[in-house]
């Protein structure tokens, strides 16, 4: 047990309140952020006719520290999982469709991890966007398969970005 | 380490459910255990040596620790990976709807020979090329080794001959169901003949048999819809990664709104 005094844990208290407030999810990409859009749909020099699907937001942190990658991002918030019940409905996978229907992206980098569940939602997704005509790549082959990306050091998470291939 | 608290399995993986950082808990069944759950520690790390031997659908060889509520996997090395089924969306769902069959027909520490056999022939089978319908073999032969033989020969109920166009399978009778016993039957399916023959032949032949009979796109959901029924009423809910099957076999059609 953390022993505080009574006005510093009001004040953590409400600081923790404050938190869950703010945060929320980004209308465009899904990313947790405190104000909507988030920073990286904002960002006019960001190219937003390349897409980079990741399972969550801590990916992202991960794929920018590293890759230098200067495109959006799409957030899954998890990823296809027929055993644990999770199917298409079940990710932000629909408002994927909606970013390229509209008709700006070029490209689309699945960015999953190398698990099985990853790779099935890279396969799902290339063929939910192959009759739209849109490129989709894979991070390329080489990590470490059934990792996390989260836990990808960066060396390798960079080259797996340039070595991406079509699926 | 005390050898008594140490035991080696020739395993499948099932499933995997991570928590907290790094570790997962994986439920594996092999052929002299059963199914067990047994968690890896630090193996979502990238420099953790048992990670991408885990997999869901590897054929693994473990070193298993027992632990006070949960056993510890210590060791990992692949046997067979079954590339195929990782590589393909549709055979992979097909193999994670077997891996769910396994999961939710066996129990715990029970020795199993026959269901990990009839399991990793299926994967093979799967894996090298063999047509989607040998999961309905696999499927008869997991239900029979778990005490749900259907009665397909004759009449479940009064074990007379089955005449007619169609014949109606009833999960609750456990089986064909002759005309006059339908009204006892507790409901069920109608089959064409031509069905229930080839679930015969399905239930009597080996697997890779019945991978080298011919079987239309009209037939084959026939086959898969009869024999979905009977596993719904016999787990008494439709197994979740069935309907991923549908779900990937249609996802260019889900453009439309
Ligand atoms: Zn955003
Ligand atoms: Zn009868």
């Amino acid at each position: 047990m953390l022993r505080v005094p009574e006005h510093e844990a009001a004040e953590l208290a409400s600081a923790i309140l404050d938190v869950k407030q703010k945060i929320r999810f980004c209308s465009i990409c899904l990313n947790i952020t405190e104000s909507d859009p988030c920073s990286f749909c904002r960002d006019e020099s960001r190219d937003a006719g390349l897409i980079c699907v990741v399972e969550q937001p801590l990916d992202i942190i991960a794929l920018d520290r590293a890759a230098a990658f200067k495109g959006r991002y799409h957030v899954l918030h998890g990823c296809l999982n027929p055993l644990e019940g999770l199917g298409p409905d079940q990710i932000h996978v629909r408002e994927l469709l909606t970013r390229v229907k509209e008709g700006q992206v070029r490209e689309v980098i699945m960015a999953t991890n190398p698990s099985l569940e990853g790779e099935a939602t890279a396969m799902y997704v290339q063929r939910l966007l192959s009759p739209l005509g849109v490129r989709v790549t894979r991070l390329a082959r080489g990590l470490p398969s059934g990792a996390d990306l989260e836990y990808i050091d960066d060396v390798t998470l960079a080259r797996a970005l340039e070595g991406r291939q079509d699926l | 380490m005390d050898r008594d608290r140490l035991y080696r399995a020739d395993a499948i993986v099932l499933r995997r459910r991570n928590i907290g950082d790094a570790d997962s808990i994986f439920t594996l069944f092999a052929a002299d255990r059963g199914r067990f759950d047994a968690v890896a520690r630090g193996v979502r790390k990238a420099r953790s040596k048992m990670r991408g031997h885990l997999e869901p659908l590897t054929r693994v060889r473990v070193l298993v620790a027992k632990g006070r509520s949960l056993d510890i996997l210590t060791q990992a090395e692949t046997l067979e990976a079954y590339r195929p089924l990782r590589d393909d969306l549709d055979l992979g769902a097909e193999a994670l709807y077997c891996a769910e069959l396994v999961d939710r027909f066996t129990v715990e520490a029970n020795g199993q020979h026959d269901v990990f056999d009839s399991f990793t022939r299926v994967l093979d089978a799967l894996a090298t090329g063999a047509p989607r319908h040998v999961v309905r073999s696999f499927e008869l032969a997991l239900m029979a080794l778990s005490g749900f033989d259907l009665q397909l020969g004759a009449c479940a109920h009064c074990g007379g001959s089955l005449p007619g166009e169609s014949i109606l399978l009833s999960a609750p009778a456990g089986g064909f169901v002759c005309m006059g016993c339908r009204g006892q039957s507790g409901g069920g399916r109608l089959v064409s003949r031509r069905c229930a023959a080839v679930l015969r032949f399905a239930r009597d032949a080996p697997i890779e048999t019945f991978g080298q009979v011919q079987v239309d796109e009209a037939l084959a959901r026939e086959l898969r819809a009869a024999l979905a029924d009977v596993i719904h009423h016999v787990l008494d809910r439709e197994p979740s990664s069935a309907q991923f099957i549908d779900d990937v076999r249609r996802a260019p059609a889900q453009l439309s709104p």
